[in-house]
């Protein structure tokens, strides 16, 4: 099978076998949604790896996977893609190896640079949405005013510890002048101290790819003008609103 | 005095008590969020999010008998 020959189904009414376990959450309109959506991720590390394979398993039928970054040891802990075998290979390059094992509908494309302010357009133009992986908060802030300036969703999240955030911004949403507000320093925070370990990032990456697939579908409710802050060590789990 | 609950997360949780991360405190009638991190003793600068009962709130919000009162440091990791 191939993009061309599931979205064929898709559009005669039937569920390719492949996605047969997403009928009942997403259906079959749903599915021809997410396999003609595009979608860019930032980072290719913890959560960005995570997203990658959620997102290629689901079905969404193009991928731009962004970074300038490659493998080290200190990656093998939580990082889906790193593995003991592709040390020093490029991050970017290795997530599309993946895809290709998991999913031959979904196109996918490397791109091997880090998001900076002269090439962040080029990167989300042509995108449904954005996905933020990334691991400091001045890139973070960078990649919402630019995905405001291109029209598009971003779902981010933020990990440290046994605690992260998720939040779901619309273009012209405060979103992380909320969440980051008065950044200060080198950009990063707790997790400086506390680092990341396995299961934080998958945790985070769910929450954005249940976030991904609700935004392109038109399912549910999205996490926007709020943030889903977790904190798995005490089983904390709050919704904080913006107003 | 008013009596307000205070939730604590990650790296404040060792500013309450004992290291909990849940628990009341009695404040001043009139007393701000600020007031109450100053009584924690946390660095200002170590709490990125104040929510006061489910909604963010600046510094400067004044607290009330009842509340249930948040405090969150900066993540950023990925």
């Amino acid at each position: 099978m191939g993009k061309a020959q599931s979205l064929a189904l898709l559009t005669s009414g039937q569920m390719p076998e492949r996605y047969l376990r997403n009928a009942g959450t997403i259906g079959v309109s749903g599915q021809a949604k997410l396999l003609n959506a595009r979608v860019v991720i930032i980072g290719a590390g913890g959560l960005g790896g995570m997203i990658v394979e959620l997102l290629a398993r689901m079905g969404v039928g193009f991928l731009r996977v962004v970074d300038g970054d490659t493998f080290a040891p200190h990656n093998l802990n939580r990082q889906l893609l790193a593995k003991e075998n592709n040390l020093g290979r490029e991050k970017a390059a290795e997530a599309v190896k993946r895809v290709g094992k998991i999913n031959s509908d979904v196109e996918v494309e490397a791109v091997n640079e880090m998001l900076g302010a002269d090439n962040a357009e080029e990167l989300l133009t042509g995108m449904d949405l954005v996905v933020d992986a990334l691991d400091n908060i001045y890139d973070r802030l960078l990649l919402q005013e630019t995905a405001a300036k291109i029209g598009i969703p971003l779902v981010h999240a933020a990990i440290a510890g046994f605690t992260g955030q998720v939040s779901t911004i619309f273009p012209g949403d405060p979103g992380l002048k909320v969440l980051f507000r008065n950044p200060g320093g080198d950009g990063k925070g707790i997790e400086v101290q506390l680092g990341n370990p396995a299961g934080t990032p998958a945790i985070a990456a769910a929450f954005q790819a249940q976030e991904v697939v609700k935004v392109l579908t038109g399912m549910g409710e999205p996490l926007r003008n709020k943030v889903l802050y977790f904190d798995t060590e005490y089983n904390n789990f709050h919704i904080i609103n913006f107003s | 005095m008013v009596q307000v609950q205070v939730l604590l997360y990650a790296t404040l949780r060792s500013f309450g008590p004992e290291g909990k991360g849940d628990f009341r405190m009695d404040l001043p009638e009139g007393s701000k969020i600020v007031d109450l991190i100053n009584k924690l003793g946390i660095p200002v600068e170590e709490v990125k999010l104040s929510m006061v009962n489910g909604v963010l709130q600046e510094l400067d919000h004044v607290v009330a008998q009842g509340d249930r009162i948040g405090f969150f440091p900066p993540v950023g990791g990925g």
